[in-house]
């Protein structure tokens, strides 16, 4: 089943080349589909950092529940650890601007 | 991205283009020669004049027996940020802590300038986050050297064993070049993103919605700053480490 799994992307990515063909704006970060794409990145990474904000929160309310003593530490491990997973959205946030 | 220019900016650029144009040509800095002042630019110094004023106002009012509100929140603040930096370096060095201390509460001034109208962040230009980005980076790094002496401090590069140097090596200056790049993406865009957002919902709705995007752009201006500083703790606390066994 998983060696279907990789066939199947394998021969995803080739039948994308077509992708290849637009109209080439300049080069660097401006052509037809930079925008879209920048806009697309955005929303995937802007999803999948909700999940893994998701996975933390929840860690970290269910580590404070069981030791309430120890939720300073929680508390100050679980902000650290949003804001290094928000940063990778903000990446892709800042393409968006450079992209014209 | 043309801003309008504030009163502060319109204010230095009638009475002082002139120095400033001469210092961005002689750095061969692209600008607008009659307008060489940049908002950004103005409200740094005045972020910078407000802090020398709050802690001239503070050190006269210093005392031992009755401590006034100002001195106290400040002992506080003094006892969070000293507590961080003893968590992150082991052997408790104060050497870094002047460093660090400044760093918190510049760019917390500079991220909260931004609330009050007719004032904007200077952390909302990439220029302000990106140079504190490299003072930070360059200060880490001579701390390392001078802390360790330069062949010892190249020699970490290294990695833990020697046969894995030629892998270790590319990959730890890549990622050592990343920490400048990620800390001024982080601090730029979470403040720049910040306004937009409240602009783009004051369009949208006029009355309570952009106050609570405020909040939260309040929140973050805190904890940016905070991250920012702890970040800048863990490098210097990575460079200076001895190796323990």
């Amino acid at each position: 089943m998983k060696r279907k799994l990789i066939y199947a992307g394998a021969a995803l990515m080739t039948m994308a080349s077509p992708i290849f063909a637009q109209t080439p704006g300049g080069g660097g970060l401006t052509g037809t589909l930079n925008l879209p794409a920048a806009y697309l990145a955005l929303g995937i990474s802007a999803g999948l950092c909700g999940l893994g904000q998701g996975k933390a929160t929840a860690a970290a309310c269910e580590a404070m529940a069981r030791n309430p003593g120890a939720a300073a530490g929680i508390r100050f491990s679980l902000l650290l650890g949003l804001a290094l997973i928000e940063s990778l959205t903000l990446y892709a946030l800042i393409v968006t601007f450079i992209a014209k | 991205m043309q801003a309008e220019e504030l009163w502060s900016t319109a204010l230095f650029n009638r009475f002082l283009a002139g120095p400033l144009d001469a210092f961005w040509n002689a750095l061969g800095v692209v600008h607008d020669p009659a307008h060489p002042w940049e908002n950004w630019l103005t409200m740094e110094l005045l972020v910078v004049a407000l802090i020398f004023v709050l802690f001239a106002v503070l050190r006269s009012q210093l005392s031992v027996e009755t401590p006034g509100k100002l001195q106290l929140t400040f002992e506080a603040l003094y006892k969070f940020l000293s507590g961080q930096v003893h968590d992150a370096l082991e052997h408790g060095s104060n050497k870094y802590l002047p460093f660090i201390g400044t760093l918190f509460i510049f760019i917390l001034f500079m991220n909260l300038i931004g609330i009050i109208p007719g004032f904007e962040s200077p952390t909302m230009s990439p220029a302000v986050p990106c140079g504190i980005a490299v003072s930070v980076f360059l200060y880490y790094n001579y701390m390392g050297v001078r802390e360790q002496g330069v062949g010892k401090y190249l020699a970490h590069f290294a990695g833990p064993v020697w046969y894995l140097a030629w892998l270790m090596i590319p990959i730890e200056i890549i990622s050592h070049l990343s920490r400048p790049l990620s800390l001024t993406v982080r601090l730029f865009g979470n403040m720049f993103a910040g306004e937009k957002v409240t602009l783009t919902f004051l369009g949208l709705t006029y009355l309570v919605v952009p106050v609570i995007f405020m909040g939260l752009h309040v929140f973050v201006a805190f904890l940016q700053a905070f991250i920012f500083m702890l970040l800048s703790t863990i490098y210097i606390a990575g460079a200076v480490a001895h190796e323990e066994h």
